[in-house]
């Protein structure tokens, strides 16, 4: 078996196959689906985005204890032991420094393999419909349901945004981006602790907060607006699971938020 | 925190490459080479050019465009009018009429880009007018040229070539939406349309002398309506879904299956007269069989080109390569096969199924 046929049987034909199953009981409305599925995923995946979340606060409160600032200044200079002291720390406080990214790598499959299932659901072309009917389950009746309605709100969903938006001098504008970005960015920084690992880290987190967004706006403009569809639910969810959680910082929207650890260095540097 | 943001920059890396790789580049095949014939010329359509192959040799007469152009691309099968036009639809939602003998658009050649849609349909040219089935769901009908005399709009899109019947002086459209159309050609209004089919027609219908017309659906089903009124006669149950029309000879149908299965029915009874299974013919069947007296071929998704006698029996296999979608055509004593996923654009065999020539395009 290739890693194509994995990937198939794995991802790809249950996600092809629970869209359509959703779609049919959804008053055939692939925009719901869509939703629904999003919603579902989420769902299934919150163990891992509680770990995340874990994680990223074991390492903040980690980072703002006086064992780590003791132990930065006991071994200033001396890169290969801070290392280690700080693994030794991190067993000590049961915080894994992967658990908070290996969550986040591990959704990557799960949006790479929904971008094909919508593709390949919608069909829109004839390579893409015998595709399809290779990926389908026989348990229910899929022949119904092809073709699928693409169009959703103003959206066509097998189709990028900038080829169909609403038109103003020439440019499509596109709405659905915008809300991707910002959503993205609420997400970001309402889920994101401010930094506490200096001047260097507060600027690459700054950097992320704003490059997260664009990116993710570039990937809604240019690909089919399926896609953008599951950006926009996924990040509104993940920003609810947060906050059912009580872990939203509200007070991170305000743009000139320190961290304590930041406050008491500047302090510091003032005396 | 510095290993954390690196492998988050890494991971928005590979998934922009992998999406743009899903995606594909401009110039990934959509459909497979759309092909026509005429006493001396082989038609392909394909990606983003159009090419005139000469059936003696195997050479390229000439191309269109000259340099391909990668928001232009062509799958539909050609169509050749009485006045030397080639009717060739493109997925950029534009009809183009070119000089069949030199590939250009002069003179009295135009580009028709009133449709929003793509034309992955053929267009039929009966006489003097064209009718030309776009993905915006309407079937466009025009002059030669290019005048729209009509456009009638459908519940759906339709992937197939329609159909006349002269008898009745019908227009057939199938649909994607689950149905067949039967249209005034002259004003363009519907005469009736047929009860829901329960899948997708993809294929063009087969019409036969009698008033019937035969339609195979996505639902694993071949109807036969009456063209009358597009009331079902009978329906005959298939193993799995079937993409093209069949091919209607002597009282019988042939058609395959994407489960592998091929069929021959009788167009009175539908009842089953032979069939072969996938053990038999190995890989999905979309193109329609050619059937010429009492041979049959069968293009097959395993890159197989199957013959067969009107028993049933399997007379050569001969192997092309890549996969076989496009329905097999003939010209001058040639069989010409249009392959995909191989470099070969077009292949000519003999009835023995001995390969005579076959056509690269140069870069």
């Amino acid at each position: 078996m290739d890693i194509g046929a994995i990937w198939s049987t794995l991802i790809l034909d249950p996600m092809i196959n629970s869209l359509m199953w959703i779609y049919s009981g959804l008053a055939q409305n692939f925009g719901l689906a869509i939703i629904v599925f999003t919603v579902l995923v989420r769902v299934i995946t919150y163990p891992l985005t509680a770990s995340q979340m874990k994680s990223t606060q074991g390492m903040q409160e980690m980072q703002k204890s006086k064992k780590w600032q003791d132990i930065q200044k006991k071994y200033k200079g001396e890169k290969e032991k801070l290392a280690q002291e700080q693994m030794k720390l991190y067993k000590e406080m049961g915080v894994s420094p992967f658990g908070s990214c290996l969550p986040t790598i591990i959704q990557f499959p799960v949006i790479i393999g929904l971008y094909q299932a919508i593709i390949r659901a919608l069909a829109v072309t004839p390579i893409q419909l015998l595709e399809l009917t290779r990926h389908l389950y026989p348990f229910y009746s899929a022949a119904l349901l092809i073709p699928l309605n693409q169009y959703f709100l103003w959206l066509d969903l097998s189709v990028p945004e900038k080829d169909y938006g609403i038109m103003i001098a020439g440019f499509a504008i596109p709405i659905l981006a915008i809300l991707v970005m910002g959503t993205t960015f609420l997400q970001s920084r309402l889920m994101t602790p401010p930094s506490t690992g200096g001047e260097q880290g507060a600027n690459m987190g700054r950097a992320m907060t704003l490059y997260m967004p664009l990116f993710m706006g570039y990937l809604a403009y240019s690909f089919p607006s399926g896609l953008a569809l599951y950006f926009v639910t996924s990040n509104l969810v993940g920003i609810l699971q947060y906050g059912l959680l009580g872990k939203l910082d509200w007070r991170n929207l305000l743009p000139s938020r320190k961290s304590s650890n930041e406050k008491s260095k500047i302090k510091k540097k003032q005396t | 925190m510095k290993s954390k943001q690196f492998i988050l920059i890494l991971a928005i890396t590979i998934i922009a490459v992998a999406l743009s790789a899903c995606a594909g580049g401009a110039t990934q095949a959509s459909s497979w080479p759309g092909l026509t014939v005429d006493e001396q010329y082989a038609y392909v359509a394909y990606n983003t050019q159009v090419y005139a192959v000469d059936l003696v040799n195997g050479t390229e007469k000439w191309r269109y465009p000259g340099e391909p152009d990668n928001n232009i691309t062509f799958y539909s099968d050609p169509s050749l009018s009485e006045d030397g036009q080639l009717i060739v639809g493109g997925y950029d939602g534009v009809l183009y009429s070119l000089a069949a003998d030199t590939g250009q658009m002069t003179g009295g050649n135009w580009p028709f880009s009133e449709a929003e849609g793509r034309y992955i349909a053929s267009a039929l040219v009966v006489e003097e007018t064209i009718f030309a089935p776009a993905a915006d769901d309407n079937l466009y009908a025009l002059d030669l040229d290019s005048n729209l005399q009509w456009t009638f709009s459908s519940e759906g899109e339709s992937w197939a070539q329609p159909v006349t019947d002269n008898e009745c002086e019908c227009l057939y459209l199938s649909s994607m939406e689950h149905t067949v159309y039967a249209i005034d050609p002259v004003s363009g209004s519907q005469i009736w349309q047929s009860p829901t089919l329960g899948g997708s027609v993809v294929g063009t219908p087969a019409v036969s002398e009698e008033g019937v017309l035969y339609v195979g659906t996505f639902g694993g089903k071949l109807f036969a309506l009456d063209a009358k009124d597009g009331s079902i006669l009978w329906e005959f149950t298939t193993e799995g879904w079937i993409w093209s029309g069949p091919a209607l000879d002597d009282g019988v149908l042939y058609f395959g299956d994407l489960d592998g299965y091929f069929y021959a029915v009788d167009a009175q009874s539908g009842t089953q007269n032979w069939r072969l299974t996938p053990e038999q013919l190995d890989g999905e069947i979309v193109g329609s069989p050619l059937v010429l007296g009492q041979d049959i071929y069968v293009p097959s998704q395993d890159g197989n080109l199957y013959k067969l006698d009107t028993s049933g029996k399997i007379i050569w296999t001969q192997t092309i390569g890549g996969s076989l979608f496009t329905s097999p055509k003939s010209a001058n004593n040639l069989i010409l096969v249009a392959p995909v996923q191989t470099d070969e654009l077009l292949v000519a065999l003999n009835e023995d199924g001995v390969k005579q020539w076959s056509f690269i395009p140069a870069d």
